[in-house]
């Protein structure tokens, strides 16, 4: 599915869309606000530009070597396949969902089905003992944090928080 | 001004809280040690939310004791399962497996937990004698040697990261890069904001801390093999006797110990090439009766000694210079920045209670390692026993709590996801992760001290040149870069490729 080679050039790419949105920044917003010019003191693009021709370089440097020093196809070993990327795009999914459902209906409705999903996903069979080791974790963890370090978890548009 | 500084401390240390957390924060290290996978950096990364809410000498307590307890615990999985659980133990399992594999399990652990005191103690007279005196040197530095220094610990953590010379300097560049997010200290313009007031302060420390390796961490563990899987262990209760084994090889003992120091003071050199130093030294020097990697007693020692001895080492140039030695001691700066604390010489001179706490909570943290590592050993092998699976939920519900709890904001958890999913990107295409975090604890160190110097410069650039401390720093970072190119070409002369230079496998 996706080779290393492919995570190299993919890693180059992601590197030097930072590099573009440093300038995007520098000609536009700090343009703008008239810190993008002057001495030391006003100048405040002149230190994120230098890093970001710095990486520049870098990179450049790291492409030629992908470009000309890499074997053309990766080897089986290098391939990560679809099966090995379930898991963790599964794991990535439920927990950014989790994370957007979070502020909406709070934490106490949100997190036991977050652990159980998380837990069917990495191989557990579904059954009574990861519906209470979810919930358990979950309410250790709201306890802890809510009762003793004060933390006010998200309560949702319910407004859902347990009075310890 | 030592003593000092260690009777103005004792107060904030002598309190139950701090002393509880100190033991709280060793029994945790121990745990996320002994669990392969986590280790002492994860320990650190997962707690310190909870940390930042407390008092300062509680808090460096509670982070530096996991960060000591962490040290040690990957010795139990080395020595029970052949598997390191953190990358600091990996030699120790040359001696320690074969030592349970000849029905000694107890006895190596046992020497393993006391190594680690002891020459975490002995690190800890390096840090209370090094530590004062390095600062007295630095109060004279001016702008262009800090800023000079700030360079030197950034390119010393990307030449010797794992992976190549130049991912390792585009991933601190990387973190430089995020530590200009927000407002300019010096024109109060705002930068890469994009409008956001999320984002007038930068991304939140912890947020990126704990998405670049904590969640990135757990989408690796979960593709790896059976997560339901039981590991078969046997049981081992180390006794205190253990201490009496270990002092038995006293030479050793102090010898690695020194090592560990010493390579702890450099920036970027750490535990794991400490104890692989230490038990090569070891080993060179024992008799052939001893029968080193057959399950000697020295090897264990010269490892363990070593890398707790690190800890010590690593924190003299973080507290006199707030230059982290290793990704670690970075985020214990982080935790003392948020405290409200600037590391570095002004800290020694304006709240030594905060410095003598901090070497007190160090020492008691491997005290307490020796007696509490040595009792609670049972239970860490039972924690063995857990399956994978129930770990990977906990530690990103922990992540997240922990996020959140910072300044209850959402945003700051997207901002954890968002940096989860770059750390992932950069593991897999073996780009180190440290050098981001270097770089984003040492960017306003660099930034403010390069403006600074460029401000009172009466010609431009050349005043790191006209200053000698500056000139023979930066002399130093060419010298690194130029060896670490010469030593990666020769290694690609060898194999025949580049690997080494690039880091491609």
């Amino acid at each position: 599915m996706l080779g290393k080679k492919q995570v190299n050039w993919l890693v180059i790419v992601f590197f030097a869309i930072i590099i573009a949105v440093v300038f995007q920044q520098i000609h536009t917003s700090m343009t703008e606000q008239g810190i993008a010019t002057g001495g030391p003191y006003d100048n405040a693009a002149a230190y994120p530009r230098a890093i970001a021709i710095l990486i520049g370089l870098l990179l450049m440097l790291q492409a030629a070597v992908s470009w000309f020093r890499e074997p053309t196809t990766d080897t089986d070993a290098d391939e990560l396949t679809m099966k090995q990327a379930y898991r963790p795009l599964a794991l990535l999914g439920i927990f950014a969902l989790y994370l957007g459902l979070l502020g909406v209906l709070g934490y106490h409705l949100t997190t036991t089905p977050m652990i159980i999903a998380l837990l069917l996903v990495c191989g557990a069979r579904p059954s009574l003992r990861i519906i209470v080791t979810a919930a358990l974790i979950a309410f250790t963890l709201a306890y802890f944090f809510e009762a003793h370090l004060k933390v006010v978890l998200p309560g949702g548009i319910y407004g859902l928080n347990i009075p310890w | 001004m030592l003593v000092d500084s260690l009777i103005s401390g004792f107060g904030l240390f002598m309190t139950p809280l701090a002393l509880g957390l100190t033991l709280l924060g060793v029994l945790f290290g121990l745990l996320v040690g002994a669990l392969p996978g986590l280790g002492p950096l994860m320990g650190i990364i997962l707690l310190l939310p909870v940390a930042i809410g407390l008092p300062p000498v509680a808090a460096m307590g509670f982070l530096i004791a996991i960060f000591v307890g962490g040290s040690c615990g990957g010795s139990i999985s080395a020595i029970l399962l052949r598997i390191p659980g953190t990358p600091l133990a990996a030699a120790t399992l040359f001696d320690g497996y074969p030592m349970a594999q000849k029905g000694r399990a107890s006895d190596a652990i046992g020497i393993a937990i006391s190594s680690s005191a002891l020459g975490g103690l002995f690190g800890g007279l390096v840090l209370i004698f090094a530590a004062p005196a390095l600062a007295r040197v630095a109060s004279n530095f001016a702008p262009p040697e800090y800023t000079a220094l700030a360079i030197t610990g950034l390119i010393a953590i990307a030449v010797i990261s794992d992976g190549s010379l130049i991912k390792g300097l585009i991933s601190g560049g990387f973190g430089l890069l995020l530590a200009t997010i927000g407002t300019d200290e010096f024109s109060t313009g705002y930068r890469f904001t994009f409008g956001s007031h999320h984002m007038l302060n930068g991304f939140h420390i912890v947020a990126v801390v704990v998405g670049l390796f904590a969640i990135s961490e757990m989408a690796y563990q979960c593709m790896s093999g059976d997560l339901l899987a039981k590991p078969k262990i046997t049981v081992a209760r180390p006794g205190f006797r253990s201490v009496l084994t270990t002092l038995r090889h006293w030479k050793n003992l102090l010898r690695s110990s020194v090592i560990g120091g010493f390579f702890g003071a450099l920036p970027g050199a750490g535990g794991v090439i400490s104890s692989f130093t230490a038990y090569a030294v070891a080993k060179a020097m024992a008799k052939p009766e001893e029968k080193y990697g057959e399950g000697a007693e020295g090897g264990v020692v010269a490892t363990e000694s070593s890398n707790n001895a690190t800890v010590g080492g690593t924190l003299v140039p973080s507290l006199a210079l707030g230059i982290p030695g290793d990704a670690s001691s970075a985020v214990l700066i982080g935790a003392l920045l948020i405290l409200g604390y600037f590391p570095g010489p002004t800290l020694f001179e304006q709240q030594p209670e905060i410095v003598g706490g901090i070497f007190l909570v160090y020492l008691a943290s491997n005290v307490f390692l020796l007696i509490a590592g040595i009792l609670a050993t049972p239970l860490f092998v039972y924690v063995l026993r857990v399956p994978k699976v129930f770990l990977i939920p906990t530690v990103l519900l922990l992540c997240s709590i922990g996020t959140y709890a910072l300044q209850a904001s959402v945003f700051d958890l997207f901002v954890m996801l968002g940096f989860g999913l770059v750390g992932i990107l950069l593991r897999a295409a073996s780009y180190p992760l440290a050098p981001v975090v270097i770089g984003i604890i040492l960017g306003p160190l660099l930034e403010n001290n390069l403006r600074r110097s460029l401000l009172i410069s009466q010609d431009g650039y050349w005043i790191f040149l006209d200053r000698p401390v500056s000139a023979l720093l930066l002399g130093i970072n060419v010298l690194l870069i130029a060896g670490a190119i010469w030593f990666a070409i020769r290694q690609g002369r060898k194999t025949g490729d580049v690997s080494e230079v690039t880091g491609q496998s």
